[in-house]
C-alpha cells in the first residue's frame, strides 16, 4: 500500500511539470545532417535550462517550405517561430496580421546586439516581426584544379569581358564552365539579380521599384538581360541545366565537374553534401571569385547580393518563443554555426571565432559592402520575384529577349504598385 | 407467381411513391447524411471558395477585400504561359484516349484468361498504378537524368548521344507522357479483363463452334460486350489527364522554360506559388466548368447508350 501511494505521488510529480510545460513549435528548413544536430544540441541545452519550456522541432524542404506557409500560417497548426528571407513576403505576412509584433519584447540589448541593418531587415512600419540570425553573400565559387587544367587566371575574371573570355577557354578545353540549377529558377536569377546590381546600382534599383524611369523597363535592367543573353549564347552552362535543380547542380559543382557555380555561401556545405563522396571540393581547390565588374555600370564594386535570414514570430507565439529566439540568435549560439561553416551570424562578434577562410571572407566582403542587396525574388515579393525567376531561367536557356524579359518584370511590378 | 405479377403491374408514380413510407425513409435518412456532409464539406464549400476567389485580387494573407470582377480571368487568359498548359493537357488527353487505352485493351485481351502466368504479369503490369504519383515520378526522374540515369547509359552502350530529355522542350513532353501510359495503362486494363470475365464463356464457344474469327470474336463480341467498361476507362481517362499534376511536379515542375505545364501545374505555379489566389482561383474555377462540360456531353453521348 505504502508503495502504491508513492508510486502515486511519484507519478504525479512525473506528470505536473510536463502539464506546466509551454511548448513552442519551431519551424526550419535545415536539411545538412550535421546542421540538424547542433540545432538539436542548442535546443536540448535551452530546454535544460529552462524545463518549463518545450522546444518543439519541425522541419519542411526549402521548396515546399515556400508553397506551404501561406495556409499553415493562417491554420491551427502554425508553428510558433518560423524561417524567413524576409523582404517582400514579411511585408505581405506583416500586413495581414498574421505575425506577433515583439518590439516591447525584446531586450534592447538583444536587438543592440543584431545590429540596425539586421533589425531593420525584420521591421515593418516600426514594428519588430524577428529576429534576424545570418547574413549570405552570393559568390561566384571556382575550382582552382579546373582553372588549372584550362589555363585560366582567375586574375583575369575581373572584368565582365574577360569572364566572357574565361568561358571560352573552358568551352575550348571541354570543360563545363558553369553550374546552374535552373529547374528551380532562383539559382538562374542570381545571374540577372548580379548584373542588375553591378549595372543599375542601388538608386535606380529603388527608383525601378517605384516604377520612375520606366521602372524594371529602363536601361539597366534591359542591359541587364542583354549580357546575360550573351553568356547564354556561349552555351556555358552544364548539359541539361533547366532540368536540374539546385542539388543537382551543386552537386555537380562538387563532383568537380564545372569550373565555377555562382551560389550563395551555404554551398560550402551543400556542395559537399550534394556530392557522390559527400566531401566535394577539397579546400585548397576552392575559391571564391569577386563578380566580373562591367564597365559603366552604376553600381559600386562593393555591392553584395545575398540575404539577412532569420525567424518570424507566429501572432500566437507565446513570450517563451521570443526568449528562446533572443537566446537562439546570439553570438553565442550562432557562433557554433558559424565555426562549423554552416552560415555567417549576423550577432556582434559572433562571426570572429570563424576559422573558416570563406566564410571569413565571405563576412568581411559584407561588411564592406556599400549595398547588400537582398535576394531580388524574395526582396520583391513572389509576385514579382516569381516572374524575375522566371525570366532569368528563360534567358540562361536563350529562350527569351532583354526587352521582353524587362517589359515582364515591370509589368509584374506595376501590377502591385 | 402473383408477387412478380404484382410488381410488373406498378406504375412509375406508384414507384416513386414507396420511396416515401415509411421503410425505405428510415435507411435513406439514416444513410445519405455522412455522405451528403462530407460532400458538401469538402467537396462543395472549398469549390464555393475557390469560386469567390476568383473575382477577388488575394495574396491569400488576411481578408479578401479588393474586388475585381473578371480581371482575373482575362489575366488568365492572356497570359504567355496558359495557352501552353491547355495544350499540353490536350496532349496528354490524347496520347491517354490514342496510346493508353489502345493498349490497355490490347493487353488486356491477351492477359484474360486465369492462369498463374498470366496473373504474375498482370500484377507487373498493375504494379505501378499502386505506386504514389510522387514516388514514380521521382523514380523516372532518375531513369531521364541526363548524367547517372538509364537513358544515357543505354545511349553511350548502342553509341548514341542521348538529350537530356527533361530538360529539352521537345522531349519533355514525349517523356512525361511516357510515364502516364506506363503509370495508368495497368489500371484500365484491369477495367477491361474485369470487364472481359464477365462475359459468358458460352458465347464466345458459341461462335467460335460458328466458325467466327478472333478478331471478329473480339471486334462484334468482346467489345459490345464491355462497352460499359470502355465508356467508364475514357471518362477517367479524360477527367485525369485534365488533373494531372503530381507526376509533372517531381518530373519537370514544369519546366524546362515553363513548356511542361498541365493546367493543374500551371495554377499551382503561378496561381499559389506567386501568392495570386485570385489568379488560381480563376484558373480552377475554368477547369471546373470545363470537366463539367466534359462530364455532361460525355453522358448524354455514351452513358446513355450503355443503358440501351
Amino acid at each position: 500500500m505504502k508503495k502504491l501511494a508513492l508510486a502515486a505521488m511519484l507519478s504525479v510529480a512525473a506528470i505536473f511539470p510536463a502539464a506546466a510545460q509551454e511548448v513552442v513549435d519551431w519551424m526550419h528548413i535545415a536539411s545538412i545532417p550535421e546542421e540538424v544536430a547542433l540545432m538539436e544540441a542548442a535546443v536540448a541545452e535551452y530546454e535544460a535550462a529552462n524545463p518549463d519550456v518545450k522546444i518543439n522541432m519541425q522541419f519542411l524542404e526549402n521548396e515546399a517550405f515556400k508553397a506551404k506557409l501561406t495556409t499553415l500560417l493562417q491554420s491551427d497548426a502554425a508553428p510558433d517561430i518560423f524561417y524567413s528571407w524576409g523582404g517582400g513576403v514579411l511585408t505581405e505576412q506583416a500586413a495581414a496580421g498574421v505575425l506577433r509584433p515583439v518590439e516591447d519584447l525584446v531586450d534592447p540589448a538583444v536587438a543592440e546586439a543584431l545590429g540596425s541593418g539586421g533589425m531593420s531587415a525584420f521591421t515593418r512600419d516600426g514594428h519588430i516581426y524577428g529576429l534576424p540570425q545570418q547574413v549570405s553573400e552570393v559568390v561566384l565559387w571556382y575550382n582552382k584544379a579546373l582553372f588549372e587544367q584550362a589555363g585560366v587566371d582567375p586574375a583575369s575574371l575581373e572584368t565582365w569581358d574577360g569572364f566572357l573570355a574565361a568561358i571560352q577557354t573552358f568551352k575550348d578545353a571541354g570543360i563545363t564552365p558553369l553550374a546552374v540549377g535552373a529547374k528551380d529558377k532562383w539559382p538562374a536569377h542570381f545571374w540577372w539579380s548580379k548584373l542588375v546590381v553591378r549595372l543599375a546600382g542601388q538608386d535606380a534599383f529603388d527608383a525601378a521599384r517605384k516604377g520612375e524611369n520606366g521602372g524594371f523597363a529602363a536601361e539597366p535592367f534591359v542591359k541587364a538581360g542583354e549580357m546575360f543573353l550573351q553568356l547564354a549564347a556561349l552555351e556555358p552552362f552544364q548539359e541539361g541545366f533547366l532540368a536540374a535543380s539546385y542539388g543537382d547542380a551543386s552537386g555537380y559543382f562538387g563532383d568537380g565537374k564545372a569550373a565555377m557555380h555562382l551560389m550563395g555561401d551555404w554551398d560550402y556545405g551543400a556542395m559537399k553534401d550534394n556530392s557522390a563522396n559527400k566531401e566535394g571540393i577539397p579546400d585548397d581547390q576552392l575559391g571564391i571569385l569577386p563578380f566580373p565588374t562591367i564597365e559603366g555600370g552604376a553600381g559600386d564594386p562593393t555591392d553584395t547580393l545575398g540575404g539577412i535570414n532569420g525567424w518570424l514570430f507566429h501572432k500566437n507565439a507565446s513570450d517563451a518563443a521570443v526568449k528562446f529566439m533572443e537566446w537562439y540568435t546570439s553570438a553565442e549560439v550562432g557562433s557554433r554555426f558559424g565555426n562549423a561553416g554552416f552560415f555567417i551570424p549576423i550577432a556582434a562578434g559572433a562571426a570572429d571565432g570563424m576559422t573558416n577562410p570563406f566564410k571569413v571572407q565571405i563576412a568581411q566582403s559584407i561588411n564592406n559592402a556599400h549595398w547588400h542587396a537582398i535576394f531580388f525574388d524574395q526582396e520583391l515579393g513572389p509576385q514579382v520575384g516569381g516572374v524575375v525567376n522566371d525570366i532569368s531561367a528563360e534567358l540562361a536557356g536563350n529562350a527569351l529577349s532583354a526587352e521582353e524579359a524587362a517589359e515582364l518584370v515591370e509589368e509584374a511590378a506595376a501590377d502591385i504598385r | 407467381m402473383t408477387t412478380i405479377a404484382s410488381s410488373a403491374a406498378l406504375s412509375a408514380p406508384r414507384r416513386a411513391r414507396r420511396y416515401m413510407d415509411r421503410k425505405s425513409l428510415v435507411p435513406l435518412l439514416l444513410f445519405i447524411p455522412p455522405a451528403l456532409i462530407l460532400f458538401v464539406v469538402l467537396v462543395v464549400l472549398p469549390m464555393i471558395d475557390a469560386a469567390s476567389f476568383s473575382f477577388f485580387d488575394w495574396t491569400g494573407y488576411g481578408p479578401m477585400t479588393d474586388f475585381v470582377g473578371f480581371e482575373n480571368y482575362d489575366d488568365v487568359l492572356s497570359h504567355r504561359h496558359f495557352g501552353t498548359a491547355v495544350r499540353n493537357s490536350l496532349l496528354v488527353i490524347a496520347v491517354s484516349l490514342l496510346v493508353q487505352l489502345p493498349l490497355a485493351m490490347w493487353v488486356s485481351l491477351a492477359l484474360v484468361e486465369k492462369r498463374w502466368s498470366v496473373n504474375v504479369i498482370r500484377t507487373l503490369f498493375f504494379l505501378p498504378y499502386m505506386l504514389a504519383e510522387i514516388a514514380a515520378g521521382l523514380i523516372w526522374k532518375f531513369v531521364y537524368d541526363g548524367n547517372y540515369g538509364i537513358i544515357p547509359t543505354v545511349g553511350d552502350a548502342i553509341g548514341v548521344e542521348m538529350p537530356f530529355v527533361l530538360g529539352d522542350k521537345f522531349w519533355v513532353m514525349p517523356a512525361i507522357m511516357l510515364v502516364i501510359v506506363w503509370k495508368y495503362f495497368g489500371f484500365h486494363m484491369m477495367i477491361y479483363i474485369a470487364g472481359l470475365q464477365s462475359i459468358p464463356s458460352e458465347v464466345i464457344e458459341a461462335a467460335r463452334l460458328d466458325g467466327v474469327k478472333k478478331w471478329q470474336i473480339v471486334r462484334h463480341i468482346k467489345l459490345p460486350m464491355i462497352w460499359g467498361s470502355i465508356v467508364i476507362s475514357v471518362f477517367f481517362s479524360i477527367i485525369g489527364a485534365l488533373q494531372l499534376f503530381d507526376l509533372v511536379i517531381p518530373l519537370s515542375n514544369g519546366g524546362p522554360n515553363n513548356s511542361s505545364h498541365t493546367i493543374v501545374t500551371f495554377l499551382y505555379q503561378f496561381g499559389i506559388l506567386r501568392m495570386k489566389l485570385g489568379f488560381g482561383g480563376a484558373v480552377s474555377v475554368m477547369l471546373f466548368i470545363a470537366c463539367v462540360v466534359i462530364t455532361v456531353i460525355y453522358r448524354r453521348l455514351l452513358f446513355s447508350r450503355e443503358v440501351d
